[in-house]
């Protein structure tokens, strides 16, 4: 029989690390006032859910599967495909990223980039789609630069705490433990 | 592949994603025409819309004012001038540059140059009438009457020669 790419045990986790980010998407709230803030718990989850899974395409499946999830619970500003898009690239761009550098989410350097590259990758999805539909979008009246910048910024954050959690997995043998269970 | 060179590669994706960003919002916003508040006199220049103003905004702009020959009665308000180089690029006024300020209503129009107008000596300013709407008068031959002025001022449009 043959072996399929993500376990079953895989699956759920992922599947539970995308009911986390829509979770933390709606729990928690940092009053910034910043555009892309909530890159820094959303990019976290992302690269620890790459980290855990490392294969290529868990974090696109982490970030479609939100993106179902968000979209069904109506978040967001602009809509269902807005949402859906925008969730699903943010992992779809983050996997690009680590497969371009290496699939090692527990480097802090690649960490940081993959994850503002695929927090950018959500900005971009924004940004296409007011631009297509002509909707006006938040972030441009805010200032793009500034909003780019905000979403680089914040994603690298997430990155950092994603990596660092990471690492702090694997001191305490979480790894060693994934392995036995699947 | 080094992992340095990775790491490069993804940054200049990065730099050339933004690129592209600004580049097509500056393209975006450059083809895009300004939204006028209600009751705005629209600027045009080249038949394209680049702003307008109410005559309430005209309060920033330094205020002047005439005694016209033919009823001595002092006219007071903002030269054209001001009000088309708060508006207009300066790149786009050339002395040449062709000036048509008009009145839908009372059918009216005046034909002026840049240089006319820029020249202060001439007094091409509005007016701003009792019912709160500006008028177009001059010291200019052909403006220098109540019957030539123009009055309820609609529309400016600038075109370049």
């Amino acid at each position: 029989m043959k072996e399929r790419y993500f376990s079953t045990f895989q699956l759920i986790l992922l599947a539970l690390f995308a009911a986390l980010i829509v979770v933390a998407k709606i729990a928690l709230r940092l009053p910034l006032q910043l555009p892309g803030h909530s890159g820094i718990f959303w990019m976290a989850l992302v690269i620890v859910a790459a980290g855990i899974v490392n294969k290529v395409g868990a974090a696109s499946l982490v970030g479609l599967t939100s993106g179902i999830i968000a979209a069904f619970l109506g978040l967001g500003d602009f809509g269902a495909l807005n949402t859906f898009l925008s969730y699903t690239m943010v992992g779809v761009g983050t996997d690009l990223a680590l497969l371009l550098l290496g699939r090692n989410p527990e480097s802090l350097v690649i960490a940081m980039i993959a994850a503002s590259f695929g927090h950018f990758c959500k900005f971009l999805v924004k940004w296409g789609l007011g631009v297509l539909t002509g909707a006006p979008v938040g972030f441009v009246a805010l200032g793009l630069l500034r909003s780019i910048v905000g979403y680089l910024v914040f994603g690298a954050l997430g990155g950092l705490l994603g990596a660092l959690t990471l690492r702090a997995l694997r001191r305490a043998g979480f790894f060693a433990y994934l392995a036995e269970k699947r | 592949m080094t992992q340095t060179k990775r790491i490069l590669i993804a940054l200049v994706v990065v730099v050339v994603l933004i690129g592209a960003v600004l580049g097509v919002e500056a393209i975006r916003r450059s083809q895009s025409e300004p939204t006028l508040a209600p009751g705005s006199i629209p600027i045009y220049v080249d038949g394209k819309l680049v702003g307008g103003f109410t005559p309430d905004d005209l309060g920033e702009l330094e205020q002047v004012s005439f005694v016209d020959a033919e009823e001595g009665k002092t006219q007071e308000g903002w030269l054209l001038r001001d009000v088309l180089q708060a508006n207009v690029q300066k790149s786009k006024l050339q002395p040449d540059t062709h000036i048509v300020v008009s009145s839908s209503s009372r059918g009216k129009s005046a034909e002026l140059t840049w240089s006319e107008v820029d020249d202060p000596a001439n007094w091409v300013m509005f007016d701003l009438s009792a019912r709160g709407t500006l008028k177009l008068v001059s010291v200019l031959e052909r403006l220098d009457v109540r019957d030539e002025w123009v009055q309820d001022v609609d529309r400016i449009e600038v075109t370049r020669p």
